[in-house]
């Protein structure tokens, strides 16, 4: 290897291979690993195949290869329109591609897909180091792209000529490129107008909903979300901050039970709220930046007062939006904590919220008569179930047994240990076989102040499901089994509930860190990510022009252009001035016009002793000097002595010759 | 004057591509409006073109792709890249024509060849700036689409080279150089910048030397020959030895005599001269009477046999080496009879 020199040819390969394997990078980690291993081997092969100068993989593997791997896909990917599979199918194809890029221009499909490749991967991330990433991508394109230039170029010889060039200083020159050209791409980025409402919209079911809240429930579900950090939203607030124990944010209701799992109740989602909160002193005023789940819950604290656009306020006080939130979106609520929700309750809704299946859990129907027998009140017997909880050997626990048929009996006589979801599906099935209308409320709980940002950054980690019984008088009131078992659940957040660190790398400073860096998240997402038609323009507000139209836009942006050409074309194109020529060679030429003035021209073509040959003929008188200079130019010229040649220019500058004399 | 072997001579009739056709338009454009390119010529902004590649367009599709995504999904990160790559790939244009703005053609030459071989455009172009200049290279305008090939050379700053642009020589005579493009496509081949050059030059080309010529005619007589010097059966004279000389070639008997080595100097037998005549050549069709007259030159400038040529309504003297041979190989070019 260290003896073997790398060709031209190899190296361009190794350059197109590393501009695949940086666009494939990012996704690496999201890959079923059955497609990581066939999208991953391709590169490793051909790197292999180059640099031991392997034969072509023969036709019948490369069509068995891609045959198994579009299997492979088709069996790894539950949902084949989705976003994710799309992205899994252009991988796959792009690294066995690779398999049979020989060609010059093969290997230029490969670098341009690889740039759609890395633009596809912000649909899924657009977090604050994503354009470090789109750096990479690029400027090693661009360096493979130039090596396929030159090995094009120089097809019809021998070889590509080495230009003596390094890793180090082709990075270099791709990152200069890059550099000179961000401003015209930044200017682009501002002005260029963007379309208020999509071309075509995202199918959904193109949606994979990779994170956050599933609009179902069933035990573990969202255990699951507790080891993902990664922000769900942050709320800024304006006034008051609430309490711990009041930052329940609301997301999917549910009503129905089949024993196992919690449904959502299908008129709770498409019927409005008939009667809304009003905004008073009291209420919470704040802004949401949700990031993308591909669900359509905005997530609010009890009771959204304000209702944000394209957006549903339904009866049990979801925010449904019209579409699901594929970007990051941003919106204002006021809450009132104060509202009572729904005093009245129709015989419709308080069967819905009675609604058991049959035949099951016998032993805690059995229980729940007894209590209920000797509480008739109906808050009284749901304390009653809490203090059960909190008094009997009850675990708040990641390592949940699984559970049978009978899930409550189970949980509730047997196993005792389980998540916030066994509490508030336990809790809520025992209030309704007491004959209270109860449902289960799923979302998030708390949420970690950050300082140095003021504001609120809620986790993936901080979902939770609590209960809601409805009460004479009070309406629908919400109740957290979880608290009863474990306080420090609601006081101090999902990670100060339990104990034992989540995974390998859960350490107190790497939370820290974690903190800190989501304060420049999130003016990330403010800043950039967030940038939209509205946003543009606003952009020339300062400068008294409201609300620009897309053609007012397109002229500004066309006007900038202009300005960027015109202060830069000069130096590009060089039109006019006179051409940069070394000191050295711009004496010569003032030698040369001298001698033209006196009558001997000449021509590009002549050597410098050619000339002074012929001129020393036709001017006889200046001959020795004229031969002086033209060796003095031959000395600096050629012997690359250092650039001095104050002998030559004083040469030059005495030089006088008179006309030459008509000679034959 | 034996007619042109230059222009369009395609030998596959293909179809004619876009790209093609808009080439001839170009160049009829050109030729008509400035006729010839006068030598030196420095390419200025006038002189060079500068349109995407196939891979430019292509390129250019995949890079709207992207940006019609991002626009959709209003996803910044995606148009951000999208942007970015449009607008490094807009400067590569202008980066295509600065590589090329200034280069010089300062002249082009051709050495004679034979029929059948390549014949080889040589043309000196500089760069008379003080910076490097990447991939330029020369190719037959796809206009005349005749088979030949290019050249691609890197020039330092202030550096002459030679670019040369092969043609198959098919036909003796003076072969016209056709129109070419000096090109470049720096840095990635997205675009490609371009000067078309109509040169005046030419290329002589001798007629192809037949593959098995009738012997050669040594028919000289003596009077023709220079004498051969050297080796030799025949006594010559003498002359003074010289370091070097053979042993077995010294006079001893007349060294004995002036107290002073003397060597013999011996010649060729004065009949080894040829003499060649198109009228001895028989009934031949006269293309196949012109190949064997330059087989047989080629044949005793290996031997070293002087000749001479006879041909209608030219002649030349016996004689030998390379200037007489290209003499004769000249007037067997430029026959027509």
């Amino acid at each position: 290897m260290a003896s073997r020199r790398i060709s031209t040819d190899q190296r361009s390969m190794l350059w197109v291979i590393a501009t695949l394997g940086i666009a494939m990078s990012l996704q690496l980690a999201r890959l079923p690993l059955g497609i990581l291993l066939i999208a991953v081997a391709p590169l490793l092969w051909r790197v292999a195949a180059e640099i031991r100068q392997w034969e072509p993989m023969p036709p019948i593997w490369r069509y068995l290869a891609l045959g198994l791997s579009l299997l492979l896909l088709l069996t790894s990917y539950g949902n084949v329109l989705g976003r994710s599979a799309a992205v899994g199918l252009l991988t796959v194809m792009l690294a066995m591609k690779l398999l049979e890029t020989y060609r010059i221009r093969d290997a230029r499909v490969v670098v341009s897909f690889s740039l759609f490749l890395a633009a596809t991967q912000f649909l899924f991330n657009q977090g604050v180091m994503t354009p470090l990433y789109g750096a990479a991508v690029v400027a090693t394109a661009m360096i493979a792209l130039a090596h396929l230039h030159r090995r094009e170029a120089f097809a019809t010889t021998r070889e590509v000529p080495a230009l003596g060039r390094t890793v180090y200083s082709e990075l270099g020159f791709s990152f200069r490129i890059l550099a000179l050209a961000l401003p015209a791409a930044l200017a682009l980025f501002l002005l260029f107008p963007r379309w208020s409402s999509p071309l075509w919209g995202v199918p959904e079911s193109s949606l994979d909903a990779r994170t956050g809240l599933a609009d179902t429930m069933s035990p573990g579900s969202i255990q699951q979300l507790f080891i993902d950090d990664s922000p769900a939203f942050r709320a800024e607030f304006t006034g008051p901050v609430p309490r711990q124990d009041q930052l329940y944010w609301r997301g999917p209701v549910l009503w129905n039970y089949d024993g196992e799992q919690w449904e959502a109740n299908f008129w709770s989602r498409n019927i409005e709220a008939r009667e809304r909160p009003e905004s008073t002193a009291t209420s919470f005023r704040y802004t949401v930046q949700l990031e993308p789940n591909e669900r359509k819950w905005l997530f609010a604290l009890d009771y959204p007062v304000t209702v944000p656009a394209d957006t549903r306020l339904t009866m049990d006080f979801q925010l449904l939006r019209k579409t699901p939130v594929t970007q990051l979106a941003r919106y204002h609520v006021v809450s009132n904590p104060e509202f009572i929700d729904t005093p009245n309750l129709s015989q419709v809704l308080r069967d819905s919220a009675l609604q058991l299946p049959q035949g099951l859990n016998s032993r805690t129907r059995d229980l729940v008569e007894t209590w209920r027998a000797q509480i008739p009140d109906d808050l009284a017997f749901a304390q009653r179930i809490l203090r059960h909880f909190n008094e009997e050997s009850f675990h708040y626990t990641l390592d949940a047994p699984l559970l049978g048929l009978n899930a409550v009996d189970d949980f509730l006589f047997r196993t005792r240990a389980g998540y916030c979801e066994h509490y508030a599906s336990t809790f809520t099935v025992m209030m309704r076989m007491a004959g209270v209308p109860a449902r289960v409320v799923t979302g998030y709980q708390g949420g970690w102040f950050n300082e140095f940002g003021d504001y609120m950054l809620v986790r993936q980690s901080d979902a939770h499901a609590w209960s809601e019984i409805w009460l004479e008088g009070q309406g629908w009131t919400r109740i957290d089994p979880t608290a009863a078992v474990s306080p420090l659940r609601v006081e101090q957040g999902s990670l100060g509930a339990l104990s034992d660190p989540r995974h390998m790398l859960d350490f107190g400073w790497m939370r820290s860190v974690r903190n800190g860096f989501d304060v420049m998240q999130r003016s990330w997402n403010d800043w950039v990510i967030d940038f939209s038609a509205a946003d543009q323009a606003r952009l020339f507000a300062p400068l008294g022009l409201q609300n620009v139209d897309p053609k007012g836009l397109m002229a500004i942006l066309l006007g900038v252009i202009a300005i960027l050409s015109a202060l830069l074309m000069p130096l590009i194109l060089k039109i006019q001035g006179p051409r940069r020529r070394s000191a050295l060679q711009a004496t010569w030429l003032r030698f040369l016009k001298r001698l033209e003035k006196a009558g001997v021209p000449s021509r590009p073509s002549m050597g410098a002793n050619t000339i002074a040959d012929t001129a020393a003929q036709s001017l006889p008188a200046s001959a020795r000097e004229i031969r002086r200079i033209a060796e003095l130019y031959n000395r600096y010229r050629y012997s690359g002595s250092p650039p001095q040649f104050r002998e030559l220019k004083e040469a030059v500058k005495s030089f006088k010759p008179s006309k030459a004399m008509e000679t034959a | 004057m034996v007619s042109l072997a230059t222009t369009a001579s395609n030998p596959s009739k293909r179809r004619v591509t876009p790209s093609q056709r808009f080439d001839r338009w170009l160049l009829e454009r050109i030729r008509r409006r400035r006729g010839v390119t006068q030598l030196p010529r420095t390419f200025e902004y006038r002189h060079i073109f500068v349109l995407p590649s196939t891979f430019g367009v292509g390129f250019g599709i995949v890079l709207g792709l992207t940006a019609v995504g991002g626009l959709n999904f209003n996803n910044n990160m995606a148009l951000l890249l999208a942007f970015t790559l449009i607008s490094i790939t807009l400067m590569t244009m202008f980066l295509a024509y600065r590589n090329q703005v200034g280069i010089c053609v300062l002249g082009i030459g051709a050495e004679p060849v034979f029929a059948g071989e390549q014949a080889e455009f040589q043309v000196l172009a500089q760069n008379s700036e003080l910076r490097n200049r990447y991939a330029i290279s020369v190719k037959w305008s796809t206009a005349v689409g005749n088979g030949g090939s290019g050249d691609c050379q890197d020039f330092a700053p202030e550096e002459t080279r030679k670019l040369k642009l092969r043609l198959p020589a098919r036909q003796r005579g003076y072969l016209e150089m056709p129109p070419f493009v000096v090109e470049n496509r720096f840095p990635f081949g997205l675009f490609k910048a371009w000067s078309v050059v109509i040169p005046q030059a030419r290329c002589l080309v001798y007629p192809q030397p037949a593959h098995n010529p009738p012997p050669l005619p040594r028919t000289g007589r003596g009077d023709y020959g220079t004498s051969n010097k050297g080796d030799g059966e025949h006594f010559h004279g003498l002359r003074e030895y010289q370091p070097g000389d053979p042993l077995k070639r010294v006079a001893w008997r007349a060294s004995a005599r002036h107290r002073k080595l003397y060597t013999r100097e011996m010649e060729a037998p004065r009949e080894e001269a040829c003499e060649f005549n198109w009228y001895l050549l028989g009934g031949r069709d006269s293309e196949e009477k012109l190949s064997i007259l330059a087989a047989w030159i080629l044949r005793a400038e290996h031997h070293q046999i002087p000749y001479s040529l006879e041909m209608p309504g030219d002649a030349l003297p016996t004689g030998l080496g390379e200037s007489h041979r290209d003499a004769c190989l000249k007037v067997l070019a430029l026959f027509h009879g």
